[in-house]
């Protein structure tokens, strides 16, 4: 699967960066930065995680 | 052993209960209950997002609730609500006649938009309108798209979300609020920031006190305790929620009324209970946080409360609170209200941003950002630390930090 950020909508509330902090993290500006986009087995289940707890819907998880 | 889960809740509180009960290595059988039909949606962007549609990534901001869908391979039980609790058989009771056995109980029924109104008006239609759920948000969506005159209740945030989605989408919209909105929830430096923005934008705020409705016919009424009439096409309630224990009446486990949990979740050592519903204990007394992130952090500490016992993390709830309108996008870390005005002010980029930071009387800190872009771990260095141990420049004083 491959984790998608829709930008405009990200607000940075940095929730996504507490449940998976190997994939993805918020620059000195706020901006979120996806470090690793292309995830499977355990790292699926924290990039889900992160998109779940994301409070403004800004990610997603799609086919590879 | 515990072999069966019942979650009573499908929010974000039950949902991430799911996930970290799988997570914390619970394979057993997992049953959710949940009241509404849907799965899962974010609640916070329905009045943010979703009434200030049109603007942002194109859809309107219709989808900016939607979750994913859960992976936590629970029997969902969708559309139905649990009725009652049999604590000595360890049973719920569900609304169709069914019972479901547990070894381990998660309580997340959440809560409800409290009402100034018992039913609807003489003429059938509900007197008020309250925004709780995404039927709630889709339907003042279609209410308010005719561009009606509107009267918001309820100074609190959510009040002031419906009163700048609602100037957004056009309406002349009046708010009533006891006292400065706002400031019972931020304190009066932040309070009179919103405030003096949404009069700007033509915002009309009115005291005047305790609200009360008047079934008159067509246009709706608002009459306050001090005499003064008010009247609009439509009236939206925002007084807080109530929490949903009505099911737990008879079991015993409500203490004046209120659902209470220890510092690892735990009504019983069998039962935890997370999110809207529940009173836990944090560094300022007891309390009931019904905010997204607490129902995030409560849900996790109460499946390990219940997989693990006295093993358990305790929780140590850290505040983080966002709120939108006006032009205004505020994201808060640490305990509010804040008293007075900010020891440190950072001015940012653009007019009106800042970052803020105030020192609380018990030694902790706030800090709080407006329009004013930094990372959320970041923000909680600074309210954690001095802005000197934060690596900040020097605080300027307070008197000359808002022009």
């Amino acid at each position: 699967m491959r984790i998608e950020l829709d930008r405009p909508r990200c607000e940075g509330h940095g929730l996504c960066e507490e449940a998976a902090p190997k994939l993805m993290h918020l620059d000195d500006d706020g901006e979120l930065v996806i470090d690793v986009a292309e995830v499977d087995g355990p790292e699926l289940d924290a990039a889900k995680a992160a998109v779940r707890v994301c409070p403004v819907a800004a990610l997603r998880l799609a086919a590879a | 052993m515990m072999r069966r889960i019942v979650v009573v809740g499908n929010g974000i509180a039950g949902l991430t209960a799911c996930d970290s009960l799988r997570s914390a290595g619970f394979d057993g059988e997992l049953t959710v209950v949940g009241a509404e039909r849907h799965h899962p949606y974010s609640r916070p962007a329905l009045s943010k997002a979703l009434l200030h549609g049109g603007s942002g990534s194109g859809d309107g901001g219709l989808r900016a609730h939607e979750l994913p869908e859960p992976g936590h391979e629970a029997t969902e039980l969708l559309g139905v609500s649990a009725t009652g609790l049999d604590v000595e058989a360890r049973r719920v009771l569900l609304d169709g006649g069914d019972e479901l056995p547990y070894d381990g109980l998660v309580i997340a029924s959440g809560s409800r938009a409290r009402r100034l109104t018992a039913g609807p008006g003489r003429d059938g239609a509900p007197r008020e309108l309250t925004l709780r759920t995404i039927e709630d948000a889709v339907h003042l969506r279609e209410r308010v798209a005719s561009r009606p005159s509107v009267i918001v209740i309820g100074g609190g945030p959510l009040g002031m979300e419906v009163a700048s989605g609602c100037l957004h989408m056009g309406c002349e919209v009046t708010l009533v609020s006891d006292g400065l909105p706002l400031v019972r929830q931020l304190g009066d430096y932040l309070a009179d920031l919103f405030t003096t923005a949404a009069v700007r934008q033509g915002l009309r705020v009115v005291g005047g006190g305790k609200a009360r409705l008047v079934d008159d016919g067509d246009r709706a009424r608002v009459v306050l305790a001090d005499g003064t009439v008010l009247e609009a096409d439509l009236v939206v309630t925002a007084v807080g929620d109530e929490p949903n224990i009505g099911w737990l009446a008879g079991s015993n486990l409500l203490a004046d009324g209120a659902l209470r949990v220890d510092s690892r979740g735990r009504v019983r050592p069998e039962i935890v209970a997370a999110g809207d519903v529940a009173f836990f204990p944090t560094r300022l007394g007891v309390q009931r946080v019904p905010l997204w992130t607490s129902a995030i952090d409560q849900a996790k500490v109460a499946a390990v409360g219940l997989l693990k016992g006295e093993a358990a993390p305790e929780f140590n709830f850290q505040p983080y609170f966002w709120t939108e309108g006006f032009g205004l996008a505020l994201k808060a870390v640490g305990f509010t209200p804040v008293q007075g005005a900010p020891d440190y002010c950072e001015r940012g980029g653009e007019e009106g941003s800042e970052l803020l930071r105030w020192s609380n009387a018990d030694g902790s800190g706030t800090a709080a950002a407006v329009n004013f872009r930094i990372p959320i771990p970041k923000l909680r260095r600074l309210a954690d630390a001095d802005p000197a141990g934060a690596g900040m420049a020097a605080p300027r004083p307070a008197a000359t930090a808002r022009v």
